[in-house]
């Protein structure tokens, strides 16, 4: 074979090796060992009529003949070869940071209650453009598996998955269809409870039913996380506005002028005694607010299951060596103030027995404390 | 009716028939297939289907020197092959009945 041949050929076989590149190299070396041996024998048959085209005349492209060499052998076709440049990349890079972009917007939306819409549209936009593009662009979602960023994601997600909470949340895989139609229910009722009934409500139906159907489809196609992570950050923030709504009617403050959905929990007390103004303790004594509603707040009993009642005070839930058991009455004596102006003084208490179980800590038994004296509202 | 479209299915049954008796390289494959008279056979579907057949098992390969031009890879049928070639070769003759009595007197 002349000089030139071995050229020609090794060209054409370069070109072949690098249409093959996507395959593990072990492989690529045994095809290039039988096939490229071929390539150099028909080269060599054509002797002196040998130049590049006749040898493409014979064999075809080398691409053409790698193509046709990988359907035979059944290896996968390679990833979308059309993908060059830093397109893809950008591309991912939007699409994966307009999902994560869009599940954190959407949660700040629903607690909000609608604040930041500009914000909140302008995300909605990026999301609904990237998740047109996961599911028409065929190679994108393998671009976004490649992100540096994603593999950062996924490596801590494993950590994660590793760890007693992972293991704690893989136990809860099985109420995962539970799960699906709580978030959309939850998605459903932000439409009602926390919006108005107008353009949004229909939207929040819509995105309930889709979050319904991407629940099970994310499992298998990861495109559906585009609709499934936004819903769930939603479902989350409007299931926290309804927590906190219902924490705060038991805590009777003003539920409908309250614009902010999520308070930290103002101090809860565990037990109320009531003493008339003799300082003698009132039992069973049953608690309503302004509009006449009980205030019912949830207790556990020794039977460790929640009550909720207006009823105050509760008994003592007491563990000893007995066990638990319920001890009714009032732990401590108040003297009442001798000041005439009784409604505007709080009376001083002084602690003269045990702490109450559910009680402060800090309390400490059978010390004498006296409070400062409190305003309290005259009505 | 192109030969090319009925050769995909069965080109793994006429690689295995043509390495019963003989172990053979791949341009050796080629060339028993074109002179036993499929001349429509792609040499790279071959090459492609000696790899996919190697990694089902049914081939095994070894690697003869040569002292002019590059070293040879060999392949032969192993036990499963043989099963194999037998077992198409069953289903391949039965079909090719089917279809004569399908055609009957009109081809």
């Amino acid at each position: 074979m002349s000089t030139q041949t071995n050229t020609e050929v090794k060209h054409y076989l370069d070109a072949m090796r690098d249409a093959l590149s996507d395959l593990p190299a072990a492989e690529v070396a045994e095809i290039m060992d039988d096939a490229g041996a071929h390539v150099v024998e028909v080269a060599d048959e054509m002797g002196d009529e040998f130049s590049a085209a006749a040898l493409i005349d014979r064999l075809g492209t080398p691409r053409a003949y790698a193509e046709e060499l990988r359907v035979a052998a059944g290896y996968p076709s390679p990833t979308s070869p059309t993908a060059t440049g830093d397109r893809p990349t950008i591309l991912a890079r939007f699409a994966l940071w307009s999902m994560l972009a869009a599940t954190v917007m959407a949660f700040g939306f629903a607690i909000t209650r609608g604040d930041m819409e500009e914000a909140a549209f302008l995300t909605a936009l990026c999301a609904a453009a990237a998740t047109v593009l996961v599911f028409r662009h065929n190679g994108l979602m393998a671009e976004i598996a490649k992100l540096s960023e994603t593999v950062a994601i996924k490596d801590a997600l494993a950590r994660v998955e590793k760890s007693d909470i992972g293991k704690a949340f893989a136990s809860l895989r099985p109420f995962q269809p539970l799960w699906w139609i709580g978030r959309a229910l939850l998605i459903g009722a932000g439409g009602v409870l926390v919006y108005r009934p107008d353009l949004m409500f229909l939207v929040a139906l819509a995105l309930a039913a889709v979050s319904l159907l991407a629940g099970p489809k994310a499992k298998t196609d990861r495109r559906w996380l585009w609709i499934s992570l936004p819903a769930t950050g939603f479902a989350l923030g409007v299931l926290l506005v309804i927590l906190g709504t219902l924490a705060n009617r038991y805590d009777g403050y003003p539920v409908s002028s309250s614009p902010v959905s999520y308070n930290p929990a103002p101090q809860t007390h565990d037990n109320i005694y009531v003493f008339d103004k003799d300082g003698k303790p009132l039992t069973d004594v049953h608690l309503y607010d302004e509009e006449g509603r009980p205030l019912n707040a949830p207790w556990y009993g020794c039977d460790g299951d929640s009550r909720s009642d207006n009823r105050f005070p509760r008994p003592k839930v007491v563990h000893d060596e007995q066990g638990c058991h319920e001890e009714p009455g009032v732990p401590f004596t108040v003297v009442m103030p001798t000041v005439p102006t009784t409604t505007t003084t709080a009376p001083i208490t002084s602690t003269t027995a045990q702490p109450q179980a559910t009680g402060t800590p800090s309390l400490a038994p059978t010390t004498t404390v006296t409070t400062t004296p409190v305003v309290t509202p005259t009505g | 009716m192109d030969t090319s479209q009925l050769l995909k299915g069965v080109l793994d049954l006429a690689v295995l028939a043509v390495l019963r008796k003989e172990d053979g390289y791949g341009y050796d494959v080629l060339r028993r297939l074109r002179q036993g008279g499929l001349d429509g056979v792609g040499d790279a579907s071959v090459y492609g289907t000696l790899r996919r057949l190697y990694h089902a098992g049914l081939l095994t390969s070894y690697v003869v020197p040569s002292e002019e031009g590059p070293h040879r890879k060999y392949y032969s049928l192993n036990e499963p092959g043989r099963e194999r070639l037998l077992e198409s070769g069953k289903t391949w003759k039965s079909f090719a009945r089917t279809l004569d009595d399908l055609l009957g007197e009109g081809a």
